[in-house]
């Protein structure tokens, strides 16, 4: 009768729910910004995020069989790290670059620090950083969604749109009747672009940028493949939330860190700085709120570390967007927060209920 | 002093909210049950010296006969449940210590059960007819223990001690453990007594404010409470008092918490903010005690799970076996996986029906992998993925994955800085946990080794 007795430790109830649900529910949280992506650049988006998950997956199973480790796939990590880091690469990337920066990733990013739990950097982060510092120009080459029409950029004022990065007078689109890729700044570019020409003392105004807010957050606008539509991300984070998936600290903490400090800029001179909300749509600053900055592995533990790591990424980002060289600075932001999570998590020490021991 | 009309829910930070499987056997009175034919009384029945047994081989005894003594302070002494003869004073399986020494008795065949009568206490009960001294002796010639699981000697909480004035007693009528519900019916079968039992209490300390903390999905039980005061002079001043409905809420700091808003010092007990929590079933035993001069002998158990075939609660002495326990509800089924002495949550998982019920065994659990979750079954933890989830539901407040961390690592150290011993073992990290880890379980193996570090404890 009690042949098939088992005895362990209590609790001897769990709680119904897995590191896989836990990743399928982020999973699902990234879906509508994929369909957004597929919708703004159809085929492009579609090589680069099934170019990034395969070989995430791929990379994965393959560290696993060098290190004579179970396979890990099930936990949908993998996935969840190619998907980002698809997001975070511009449409026109080709699918070997994509490889390559889902290679570092996963085996530098991840796999090398002992797989899941244990890496210090988020992998995809990392993954994106790799790609920067070796293709610079390929990833900084945006395309124009899909859904605008080639011949009529309707999107922001007409100078803004060009074949190439450069400045090239927009009746340069319309010379050839079907260019390949219709290339144009992304809306933190010129933001950039406004707040260098103030230096110079040139007219480029943070107004044009501002123009373009509502194309913004329905997603018709050039950059990376997830980070165009604020509204597909914004319901995306909102069913994690709901689904206690993630915390609501480290997106506050992000946006709002950020928001102050674009307010700063914003009102020293708002013709130069753009306005704050258009900096929150703007660019990876949603994405790394709801996505990347809630990795719970390389963010700290107790809500007091969450609030200062939040704090940091959103500030750093946008001392890096208003101050720095580059015009983007979530991956950045990211990386170097993530460096100082275990500082943060040696700082944030909780008090037990009813104060410290022997104290 | 104490504001009981604070605003919002009356509750403590941390918890988790497991399902309740009360359903199976709420409704279900609690039994009495023919005398079994053998009982083995355990020599350590609580927290604290282990008794001296009194009795020898072949000795014939008395129901209510003291059969083992308590030589120290915190301590209490054990009676015989039946009239019998002692077979024997030998090792037995124990669900913590493993393997304890017992006394083995055959009862009589013409013992009847004991039956329970709380008519005695009516609405005319005054507790001022005792005097603190003569609670204090019953209820230490009683032997009574804390009888919602962790069995501290309760002469010594009842003890009044000069330097910490006892303001405030509360009866803990949570009863947080899924499945378990003989506090439950105790509170809707016994009420006077239990209320009785609460004035005795407050009287041998000499405090005035006297809290039944409840659960707030049990309002049948807190209305009986309010018929019974209604009626009952004595206990008008006694307030009862709905608590949010989340595990640990029976724990005592959870308890005081959210009764009246007072922490318990990290590494304190309750008496050092002036507070005294007993278990309904305690207060039921102290009246017992001191009224009738009834020693613990009995007491109320549940039998319960999915893999159980007739879930109930019964009215058994101590001693009887957590198999013949089984046998009474119908037995296991044949999907059965997991027996536990006491709830899921903080339960003894056992393998030997032959372990006896003790004065501190308020329930046998049986789970199903249906309970458990067929994945649990193979019981396989992945890597922590620093969620915070342990964290955030930690009553305590401590970090149980850096502290199961150090300890799985045997860095007793690292683990003692982040306060390992503050934690009450509740278990809501590992039941939160998505990756399986035993949160919990590497928890306590930590201070099982600290001790034994220090010495405090046998190899």
């Amino acid at each position: 009768m009690l042949h098939n007795i088992k005895v362990s430790h209590s609790p001897h109830i769990r709680k119904h729910h897995s590191t896989q649900s836990v990743m399928l529910d982020v999973i699902i949280g990234l879906l509508p910004a994929v369909a957004a992506s597929l919708i703004f650049f159809r085929a492009k988006a579609a090589i680069v995020l099934t170019s990034c998950i395969v070989s995430c997956v791929v990379f994965e199973a393959l560290c696993n069989l060098a290190r004579k480790k179970p396979n890990s796939l099930g936990d949908l990590s993998a996935v969840i790290t190619g998907i980002i880091l698809a997001f975070s690469l511009p449409p026109t990337m080709p699918a070997w670059a994509c490889v390559i920066g889902s290679g570092f990733a996963i085996i530098i990013g991840k796999m090398v620090f002992g797989g899941l739990g244990a890496n210090i950097f988020n992998p995809a982060m990392a993954g994106r950083c790799f790609l920067t510092a070796c293709f610079g120009a390929m990833m900084t080459t945006w395309t124009v969604p899909a859904t605008i029409d080639s011949q009529m950029p309707k999107m922001g004022e007409t100078q803004n749109w060009s074949i190439s990065t450069s400045a090239t007078p927009p009746s340069a689109s319309t010379v050839s009747p079907v260019p390949a890729a219709i290339t144009s700044a992304t809306p933190l570019a010129l933001s950039k672009e406004a707040i260098k020409s103030k230096a110079a003392g040139k007219g480029t105004s943070a107004e044009t940028v501002n123009n373009i807010f509502k194309y913004m957050v329905i997603g018709e606008k050039g950059g990376c493949l997830g980070e165009t539509s604020a509204i597909a991300l914004i319901i995306g984070g909102i069913y994690m939330l709901l689904r206690g998936t993630i915390s609501y600290i480290l997106p506050a903490a992000v946006l709002g860190s950020a928001f102050l400090c674009a307010s700063i800029g914003w009102l020293i001179d708002p013709q130069y700085y753009i306005a704050p909300w258009v900096h929150l749509v703007g660019g990876g600053l949603l994405i790394g709120a709801f996505f990347i900055a809630t990795d719970p592995v390389t963010a700290p533990l107790t809500k007091k570390g969450m609030w200062i790591f939040g704090a940091g990424v959103g500030a750093l980002t946008m001392l890096i967007r208003m101050v720095g060289e580059y015009p983007e600075g979530v991956m950045f932001a990211v990386l170097l927060m993530n460096a100082v999570t275990p500082l943060i998590d040696r700082f944030t020490k909780l008090t037990p209920t009813g104060g410290k021991v022997n104290a | 002093m104490l504001n009981i009309n604070r605003t919002g829910k009356l509750t403590f930070g941390g918890g988790v909210h497991p399902p309740d499987y009360k359903r199976l056997s709420e409704d279900c009175q609690i039994k009495p049950i023919a005398v079994p034919k053998q009982l083995s009384v355990m020599l350590s029945q609580h927290i604290g010296a282990i008794c001296k047994p009194l009795v020898n081989k072949k000795d014939h005894i008395a129901a209510g006969q003291v059969i083992a003594a308590a030589e120290a302070f915190v301590s209490a002494p054990i009676h015989s449940p039946v009239n019998g003869t002692v077979k024997d004073i030998t090792l037995c399986s124990h669900p913590v210590l493993g393997r304890a020494e017992a006394i083995v008795i055959d009862s009589d065949p013409d013992n009847q059960p004991k039956q329970y009568n709380s008519t005695k206490f009516d609405s005319s009960f005054n507790p001022d007819k005792f005097t603190a001294e003569k609670i204090f002796d019953s209820v230490r010639n009683a032997g009574i223990v804390g009888m919602g699981g962790a069995g501290f000697p309760t002469n010594v909480k009842l003890k009044a001690n000069p330097n910490s004035q006892i303001h405030t007693v509360i009866i803990n009528g949570c009863e947080c453990e899924p499945f378990i519900t003989c506090d439950y019916r105790m509170m809707l079968e016994w009420t006077n007594q239990i209320l009785a039992g609460a004035m005795l209490a407050a009287k041998a300390l000499n405090c005035k404010d006297i809290y039944i903390g409840i659960e707030d999905n049990k309002p049948r039980a807190i209305e009986a409470f309010k018929k019974v005061i209604e009626q009952m002079p004595a206990a008008k001043d006694i307030k009862i008092v709905a608590v949010k409905t989340k595990y640990p809420q029976g724990g005592e700091r959870q308890l005081i918490k959210s009764v009246i808003d007072i922490d318990v010092p990290a590494g304190g007990i309750p008496p050092m903010v002036g507070v005294l929590v007993t278990n309904v079933a305690t207060a039921a035993a102290i009246a017992e005690a001191v009224v009738l001069d009834v020693p613990l002998t009995y007491r109320a158990v549940t039998v319960s799970g999915s893999g159980i075939k007739n879930p109930g609660n019964f009215y058994v002495p101590i001693g009887i076996s957590a198999g013949e326990l089984i046998e009474l509800a119908g037995g296991l089924t044949d999907d059965a996986v997991k027996i536990i002495l006491g709830g899921p949550m903080m339960g003894f998982a056992v393998a030997d029906l032959s372990i006896p019920v003790t004065k501190t065994s308020g329930a046998i659990t049986v789970l199903t992998a249906k309970e458990i979750g067929s994945v649990r079954i193979k019981a396989k933890e992945t890597p922590c993925i620093r969620c915070g989830r342990c964290i955030e539901v930690c009553p305590m407040n401590i970090n149980p994955t850096k502290i199961a961390h150090a300890a799985k690592h045997n860095l007793l150290d690292v683990a003692e800085e982040y306060n390992m011993s503050v934690c009450i073992e509740c278990g809501c990290c590992s039941y939160i946990c998505p990756a399986d880890i035993e949160v919990a379980g590497y928890i306590k193996t930590g201070k099982i080794l600290t001790a034994r570090q220090k010495k405090l404890m046998p190899k």
